[in-house]
């Protein structure tokens, strides 16, 4: 019972989750997509819900194992031979597809999820306005003023250093050098995003940034709070062949859990007559359909170039 | 016709089971297979081969049932709607090799080859699947009010002759199917309306006790129902549970 509340909780999710990957295909230089993941990975909603879905994802997942344990107890010896009963292979199945879909979860949190937790390195992107305002980007106006490269400004910054002896500021010149040093590091990102224009077509987005530059910005500039840019991610993911088979195949193996899931959630929670049960079996299908294709549309449409 | 049988032998409970392979000849396409399985121990005490093997039954009528064999993979066979008894041999084909096994669940263990022993169903239905006021003679036509359709499905749930093929068939052993005809057939009625919770909370309490599996919707049971009893019944008493765990009152 609780395995079939848990799972209508994820089957909504999975409605949710796949509108918003149809931002991905709009043509708009990630303008929706990176608006949808910056408010997913700053709001404090989203935060909550995070770890209440990775919360009932664990507890679908263990109690499903457990009621498959139970269940296999329940006949000892096995039948010699395979049932012909008439069913739905998809019901049999539940288990197994359950399974491979974590399998696949797995890859699919490598290519996305880990990224946003650090532990997997991806292309990040930060708010231009972040960095226009920043000492570094001062810096980097302050020179072009004087005619130099920022190199050459922070050479003649430090040689007048030297001048002050050790504090400057009450600041340790070292410290002093340090922290102009990291700014021009700043800068060279600001100005390697110019120079190859890394900049999204709104202009609200700094992308192609390395996970050296987001460990940089993160120590620099907390404030500047660098996010993965999964929009480029997903799009230039789904450019390689064998991912979007992966992928495909992932999609074929949710359409099968899903497939028995939905009208079977009712079953169990008893929401359901003779009068409506054909009406719950269409809407299934539909549900089914209308999920699986949206979330395949993304790796085809984009493999495609579409 | 003529067939190969494989026949579970299995001398008690605790004893190690295995097939026993037997060829029988001269099979009428009209007779029952349980027919046919007496005649197969006719031949088997007449030339001295084995003891002669043992199956339930009983009216032999397809509404008592005491038989039930898990014959190629199907709980009665391959037919619809019908009990061992009632699955003839025209339903095979001549030279087909038969393979015949036991219900197979932790809670119904083997007495003898393939007989087992369904008191777990007794005492399901021990726990909850009757009225305990006395119902005295019978009414009036029309005194207690019941809609058509109403005593339709509790009619229909009450077809159940409590079989064990919803056991043997589903992939968990679960009596679920079983327990919401039970359910089904009193809840839906006047009389049985007023023990209705307890009914559901004591029963299913009690299957789960006894060691069988859970349901997962997979509806094998319904397929193999010989009285053809619908999956409604199992919503029915998911429903009931889900009552009974607000609105029952537990202060007895």
């Amino acid at each position: 019972m609780l395995v079939a509340l848990v799972g209508g909780f994820l089957l909504i999710f999975l409605l949710f989750h796949m509108t918003a990957n149809l931002f991905i295909l709009r043509h708009d230089d990630g303008q929706w997509y990176s608006a949808f993941t910056h408010f997913m990975g700053t709001n404090w909603v989203v935060k909550i819900f995070e770890i209440v879905l990775l919360g009932v994802i664990a507890l679908h997942i263990l109690l499903t194992l457990w009621l498959a344990l139970t269940n296999r107890m329940a006949r000892p010896t096995r039948y010699h031979q395979p049932s012909k009963s008439k069913t739905h292979t998809t019901s049999k199945l539940m288990v197994w597809t359950g399974i491979l879909i974590f399998a696949c979860l797995i890859f699919h949190f490598t290519d996305f999820y880990f990224v946003k937790l650090g532990w997997v390195k991806g292309e990040y992107m930060v708010k231009t306005e972040k960095l226009q305002e920043s000492e570094a980007a001062q810096m980097q106006q302050f020179a072009m003023q004087m005619g130099m490269t920022p190199e050459e400004l922070l050479q003649e910054m430090e040689a007048e250093a030297a001048n002050y002896g050790n504090e400057i500021d009450g600041q340790s010149t070292k410290e002093y050098i340090d922290h102009l040093r990291e700014q021009l590091e700043v800068s060279n990102i600001l100005q390697r995003a110019y120079g190859e224009g890394n900049i999204s077509d709104d202009g609200k987005w700094i992308r192609h940034l390395t996970y050296d530059d987001r460990q940089l910005l993160r120590r620099v500039m907390p404030e500047s709070d660098p996010e993965p840019d999964f929009y480029y991610m997903a799009r230039e993911k789904f450019t390689r062949p064998y991912i979007v088979i992966v992928y495909l195949i992932f999609f074929a193996i949710v359409f099968m859990h899903l497939r028995h899931a939905f009208p079977s959630a009712f079953q169990t929670l008893g929401l359901n007559n003779y009068k409506y049960n054909n009406l719950i079996e269409v809407l299934g299908k539909i549900y089914t359909w209308v999920v699986i294709l949206g979330f395949a549309a993304v790796p085809i449409l984009v493999f495609l170039g579409l | 016709m003529h067939f190969t049988l494989h026949i579970w032998r299995q001398e008690n409970r605790h004893a190690k089971g295995h097939f026993e392979k037997y060829e029988i000849d001269n099979i009428s396409a009209e007779c029952s297979f349980l027919e046919m399985l007496d005649q197969l121990n006719e031949k088997l005490i007449n030339d001295h081969i084995a003891h002669p093997v043992c199956f339930d039954n009983d009216c032999r009528e397809g509404i008592c049932g005491m038989c039930g064999l898990y014959i190629n993979g199907r709980p009665h066979g391959n037919d619809d709607g019908v009990t061992t008894c009632q699955l003839h041999m025209r339903r095979f084909n001549d030279g087909d090799e038969i393979w015949v096994e036991p219900w197979r669940a932790k809670a119904f263990p083997i007495i003898k080859d393939l007989v087992v022993d369904r008191t777990a169903f007794d005492k399901i239905i021990q726990a909850g699947g009757y009225i305990s006021a006395t119902t005295g003679g019978v009414p009036d036509a029309n005194n207690i009010l019941v809609a058509k359709h109403i005593a339709d499905q509790s009619m229909d749930a009450a077809a159940c002759i409590g079989c064990g093929a919803c056991v043997a068939a589903c992939k968990n052993a679960s009596a679920m199917l079983f327990v919401g005809a039970k359910v089904s057939h009193l809840n839906l009625l006047p009389q049985g309306k007023p023990e209705a919770l307890d009914r559901v909370h004591n029963m299913v309490v009690k299957m789960d006790e006894l060691g069988f599996g859970s349901c997962t919707n997979t509806y094998a049971c319904e397929a193999e129902c010989p009285k053809q009893i619908k999956r409604q019944n199992i919503a029915r008493l998911n429903r009931g549970w889900i009552g009974q765990m607000f609105g029952r009152d537990r202060r007895k």
